[in-house]
């Protein structure tokens, strides 16, 4: 599958600041995290995507336009989202939408139904007859989304896009994102500092620190772990005596295994043979299972160590 | 399109799966692709400048001044008026014998055709160079001072309200590019301005083909509407330049008006102070030399931009020399590129960051 978004030695320099060195990387349909602390240089990444800064070396592709030279071209076809608070002053929701639709060369009064129906989608009642100043930030959040999309673009750019929501309006705003992935085919390059955002919706994940590309891989390769295991949660109404036979019955088949201190017992090994073996000793020993998942590296862990450079890359 | 919108219509794509409870309005039709046919991108900067023309015409004032700026359009169409009366009656002649002996009336080789074709009665030799004199003194000074309160109204929140609102973003991550967003910005302006100055001087020049005699005046005056156009943009294009260029110095509109008035303001008192000095250095000189010395033009013309514009449209109407007026033409095309240079790097800096 050919990438959507190629960069190759991407580097850029604000004078004698490197906020981008030597990037080299490929990014395909589907959701893609892009995750760094502060001053990674995610916003210069999407500002080279864009057009907006030249490049000081390198090149790459977006879409088959080349990056920096078809900027133009390549805006047709990118929705961005910026992260900053920013609006067009002394216009209402839909005008704004309208507006932004007609400078992606939507004809007036299409770029005004689009504009409607795309506020609907986004959850813009009749605020959207009300100025931006008035806005409070969710609402605001919500018509940049729509600004993003409503020229129907093949790859979105979402800087962002959960900030400031409430935790319910944050879930119907991943549904949206994860809908027009999903099914409606659009590459998302999803920024953001939540990781728990990158965790439900992501297909791959790239983080970014000090300017160099640490990680850029599939989620499902990162979350599987380097020695295959398998958490199980017994039952709280199992006695101890109950528990501990299972442990030892574990112990006699040889499973490598081990306790955490919530109660949480680890079996090292190959999960579905784990599993039917778990099966097995739970009904010999009469105890019940609560849960049985097979281990997973944690997105945090990985953040936290590919920032500080010790994340190792099989 | 209506089969794949069918198509969407009965998927539940809202995302809005939080809400299961949630009823959606018949129009609701959850997110559907868009495959219609778009257009130009050459006119990109006509949207901006449609949304510039329509916020600008909120402003109370800007539509009580819009109506009075038409005001002296009328006066002047009385000047056509009688000239071409007189030229057709003998009797309206003495109605504007007054004026033509003014002892003011300068002895230029202008008037002195117009009062000698006054002399002979044969006033349609005189008609191009007094029409042309009526649509100078049009611009200059009631449509000179107009502009500059008129841009004064417009102008000042165009680009600070877009820095203060971080609007660019906006702007630059769609196709538009810096030239576009300022030509954009301009065209509003422009419309307006076009409605004080281009359009009545356009309506005075058909007003006055309809008062003369036959059409043949058209082959004699076909000149007249081009040196129109020529004066408009002499009057709006440094002009846009330098409001757009103070409005992207500061976040604040009204720093913005501040400056853009006492630009003008404290160059027309220079200027005028300077003048006076030197006129009156000049009649002192004339008192002891006991000749007379003629005060044209002062140097000094050079630091207020009302006269530097006026300078150059008056040899763009035929009243002056180029060898006269390239300093002023010099300077406004100094003011005009230096203008764009600063405006550009302004826009360009938040991107830079």
């Amino acid at each position: 599958m050919s990438a959507l978004i190629d960069l190759v030695d991407i580097t850029k320099d604000y004078g004698t600041f490197r906020a981008l060195e030597n990037v080299t990387l490929q990014i395909h349909s589907g959701i893609t995290g892009l995750l760094g602390p502060n001053g990674a240089g995610k916003s210069t990444l999407i500002k080279v995507l864009l057009g907006l800064v030249k490049l000081t070396s390198g090149h790459g592709r977006l879409l088959n336009y080349q990056i920096g030279r078809q900027a133009r071209e390549i805006r047709e076809h990118v929705g961005y989202m910026p992260e900053d608070d920013c609006y067009l002053h002394g216009m209402t929701g839909v005008e704004s939408v309208q507006f932004v639709a007609q400078l992606s060369k939507f004809p007036e009064i299409e770029g005004l139904r689009r504009a409607h129906e795309i506020l609907d989608f986004c959850g813009l009642a009749q605020e959207r007859y009300r100025t931006v100043e008035t806005y409070s930030t969710g609402m605001r959040q919500k018509l940049r989304f729509a600004q993003a999309i409503v020229h129907d673009p093949p790859v979105l750019i979402l800087d962002e896009p959960t900030a400031g929501l409430d935790p319910e309006e944050r879930q119907v705003m991943l549904n949206r994102i994860r809908l027009l992935a999903k099914d409606h085919g659009k590459a998302v390059l999803l920024c953001t500092h939540i990781l728990p955002d990158i965790q439900s919706i992501s297909d791959a994940v790239i983080i970014l620190a000090a300017g160099r590309v640490q990680v850029s891989r599939s989620l499902a390769e990162l979350n599987r772990p380097t020695n295959p295991s398998l958490e199980v949660k017994l039952n709280d109404k199992s006695s101890i005596v109950d528990s501990t036979s299972f442990v030892e019955a574990m112990s006699r088949r040889q499973i490598p295994h081990s306790t955490q201190p919530n109660g949480t017992l680890i079996l090292q090994g190959d999960q579905h043979q784990l599993s039917q073996i778990v099966w097995q000793v739970a009904s010999e020993t009469g105890v019940g299972i609560r849960s049985m998942t097979p281990s997973r590296n944690s997105l945090e862990e990985i953040f936290v160590n590919a920032v500080r450079g010790d994340f190792q890359d099989e | 399109m209506s089969e794949s919108a069918n198509s969407h219509q009965t998927r539940s794509d809202s995302g809005d799966t939080a809400h299961p409870q949630t009823t959606r309005g018949v129009n609701q039709l959850g997110y559907r692709g868009w495959s219609g046919d778009r257009q130009s991108g050459l006119t990109r900067w006509v949207v901006i400048s449609q949304v510039g023309v329509r916020r600008a015409w909120q402003n109370l004032w800007l539509k009580r001044l819009l109506f009075f700026a038409w005001l002296p359009a009328i006066w002047f169409g009385v000047g056509f008026f009688l000239w071409e009366q007189a030229a057709l009656y003998p009797d309206w002649r003495q109605m504007i014998a007054p004026i033509m002996s003014w002892r003011d009336i300068p002895h230029t080789p202008w008037f002195d055709q117009i009062r000698e074709s006054f002399r002979n009665g044969n006033l349609g030799d005189a008609r191009h160079t007094v029409w042309a004199w009526l649509l100078y003194i049009f611009f200059l000074y009631p449509q000179g001072v107009l502009m500059v309160l008129v841009v004064g109204l417009i102008s000042p929140p165009l680009i600070s309200q877009d820095i203060r609102s971080r609007a660019f973003l906006l702007y630059f991550s769609r196709p538009l590019t810096r030239t576009e967003y300022i030509i954009g910005k301009m065209g509003g302006m422009w419309v307006y301005l076009s409605i004080i100055s281009l359009i009545p001087a356009f309506v005075l020049y058909c007003m006055g083909i309809m008062l003369s005699p036959n059409l043949s005046v058209i082959a004699a005056t076909w000149d007249l509407p081009l040196r129109v156009l020529a004066a408009s943009i002499v009057l709006m294009l440094p002009t846009s330049a330098l409001a757009l260029c103070l409005s992207s110095l500061s976040q604040e509109s009204r720093y913005a008006g501040f400056a853009w008035f006492a630009i003008w303001i404290l160059g027309w008192f220079t200027y005028f102070a300077a003048a006076l000095a030197e006129t009156f250095n000049a009649q002192q000189r004339m008192a002891h030399d006991g000749r007379l010395v003629a005060i044209q033009e002062t140097s000094w013309s050079l630091v207020s931009l009302y006269h530097t514009q006026g300078y150059v449209q008056s040899w763009l109407f035929g009243f002056a020399n180029f060898s006269d007026v390239w300093a002023s033409a010099l300077v406004l095309s100094a003011v005009t590129i230096v203008s764009l240079f600063v405006l550009y790097r302004r826009i360009s800096a938040p991107m830079q960051v």
